[in-house]
């Protein structure tokens, strides 16, 4: 019995690390970009990836049928134009209008204006879209998702965000701060780990043809295969690589010695893949959670503040959490 | 401490909920026998999977409000899916052709199209799903969906045919040898769009 709750204080002080608000600047720039960009790179596209029946390239309807196989309760664009049929909005301004409210949540996160409304706002419009695009949609979009989930939980406003520059708030609780990375941090070991596990099982991991393919077939043949064959004996290298920075993230991400060597490997890795594939949004989306999640505590990101930054909770923990974490 | 402590309790459920999504996804690669592992697995990996299913609540009513509450709650924390991400294997990718065919006798070819890359990315996504089994169900409808965009570009044509098929790209060696992608078609569809009446013919 003992034994166990011994347990139960060492999982309450991993969870619940003391952290300053660092990590969720870096989170709430990072996603505010992102949903910029997103927006940006699908403006052309917007209403006729979304619009309803005859009007775009699959209907809009198609992909919230699917979606509400799984459950009607799971937010949808659909919503949004229903709702702007009874005050007697049309389809066409209510996609444009949840367009405009997606970079405008994206902006005031990017300043940290009304942070907390911005996050709820752009987690909910973009949950919309990616369920309402359903066949559309692809990887990028669930971990743009997850990432506006945790920053909509997360205790905003950062004290670099405007909100706090106009409205003196007291300092947030660090443990909280501490837990929400953790979540995070928690989150992308189960993404490494899945990914690199499922890469392992593939042959073509082991002797370079899954690189080869994901770089020559369409639409991620942004280099000449004529190109890519004269690097075709350091392929399998490239992919044994990948795996084993996969399935090794979710141990070498957490000792010090190992993590900046790791974060930077999996960092060039994404760098690598928006820049090859022309992925820029999975590629970006990834970058930013890493940042968040490690780039703080591995130095890579506000290196001189480490030394601040243990005073800085200080002011806030009282002695019973100082000696948890001790 | 108590508030803690729910925190906890969330982080634990909200956890093993990905946990339980991922290894569903894993096991379901294995069961088909896209791995390196023996085949003798393939049984247990199904039966892991039906098990993880349920632990989801998908063997429940659809209106079971179990299922229901699970399945929002992972669809809203962007954790529907598991991360497989271009695993285990890259497989081809698919294309549709339309032949156009104009009132006037003449014919050409199309293909459904978006204006930027970020979009493309997403169009590519819906026809590899296409080719998958699992919507099956929807594939005419889909096709009917980006025959009709195609359409509207070209008032005055009277029939479309739609060919759905995979493009499997050449390995090193071929490519070294000079071998090129080839299509395989896989379905066509018939579409008289003036009568709005179609025809499918899956080959």
């Amino acid at each position: 019995m003992k034994q166990l709750r011994a347990w139960g204080n060492d999982l309450m002080v991993f969870l619940f690390p003391l952290e300053t608000d660092r990590w969720l600047t870096v989170l709430r720039i990072g996603l505010g970009l992102q949903l910029a960009v997103y927006t940006l790179f699908l403006k052309n596209d917007w209403h006729y990836l979304f619009a309803g029946t005859a009007k775009g390239l699959v209907s809009r309807e198609l992909g919230e049928a699917i979606t509400s196989l799984d459950s009607p309760f799971i937010p949808k664009l659909g919503w949004l134009v229903v709702l702007g049929g009874h005050i007697g909005v049309g389809e066409e301004m209510v996609l444009s209008v949840a367009w405009a409210g997606l970079l405008c949540a994206g902006c005031f996160l990017l300043l940290g204006l009304f942070c907390r409304p911005a996050a709820i706002i752009a987690w909910f419009l973009h949950l919309c879209a990616a369920e309402s695009g359903g066949l559309l949609a692809y990887g990028a979009d669930n971990l743009m998702t997850m990432g506006l989930f945790y920053l909509m939980l997360s205790p905003l406003p950062d004290r670099y965000s405007l909100d706090q520059c106009l409205v003196n708030r007291e300092p947030k609780d660090p443990q909280l701060l501490g837990f929400w990375q953790r979540v995070l941090q928690l989150h992308l070991c189960i993404v490494y780990f899945i990914g690199g596990l499922a890469k392992c099982l593939g042959s073509g991991w082991w002797d370079g043809s899954n690189l080869w393919r994901a770089l020559t077939r369409p639409p991620f043949n942004v280099i000449s295969p004529d190109i890519l064959i004269r690097f075709k004996y350091v392929l399998p290298v490239l992919g044994i690589s990948i795996c084993l920075l996969e399935v090794g993230y979710v141990i070498f991400i957490w000792m010090k010695k190992t993590r900046l060597v790791w974060l930077v490997g999996i960092l060039g890795m994404h760098i690598a893949i928006g820049l090859t594939m022309g992925m820029y949004l999975f590629a970006l989306v990834m970058i930013v959670l890493n940042l968040a999640a490690f780039g703080v505590d591995s130095g890579v990101l506000f290196l001189r503040h480490r030394q601040r930054e243990t005073t800085d909770y200080t002011d806030y923990t009282d002695g019973t959490d100082k000696e948890a974490q001790a | 401490m108590t508030s803690k402590r729910i925190y906890a309790a969330w982080a634990g459920v909200h956890f093993f909920l990905i946990t339980v999504i991922c290894l569903r996804g894993i096991f379901a690669l294995v069961a088909t026998d896209a791995t390196i592992l023996p085949s003798a697995l393939n049984t247990c990996a199904r039966s892991g999977e039906v098990v993880l299913a349920s632990v989801l609540g998908k063997d429940l009513a659809a209106s079971n409000a179990w299922r229901l509450g699970i399945a929002t709650y992972l669809h809203a924390a962007g954790s529907q899916a598991g991360y497989g991400f271009f695993a285990p294997n890259i497989p081809g990718y698919h294309k549709l052709t339309l032949e156009l065919y104009h009132e006037d006798g003449h014919m050409e070819y199309d293909v459904p199209h978006v204006q930027g890359g970020a979009a493309a990315l997403r169009l590519d996504s819906l026809l590899d799903r296409l080719a998958d089994p699992l919507y099956e169900p929807l594939r005419e409808v889909t096709v009917k969906l980006l025959v009709l965009s195609v359409w509207q570009e070209h008032p005055d044509v009277k029939k479309i045919r739609a060919i759905f098929g995979s493009v499997n790209p050449p390995n090193i060696s071929d490519f070294e040898h000079g071998k090129r992608e080839s299509f395989q078609p896989l379905f066509s569809y018939d579409f008289s769009l003036r009568n709005e009446e179609n025809q499918s013919t899956p080959q």
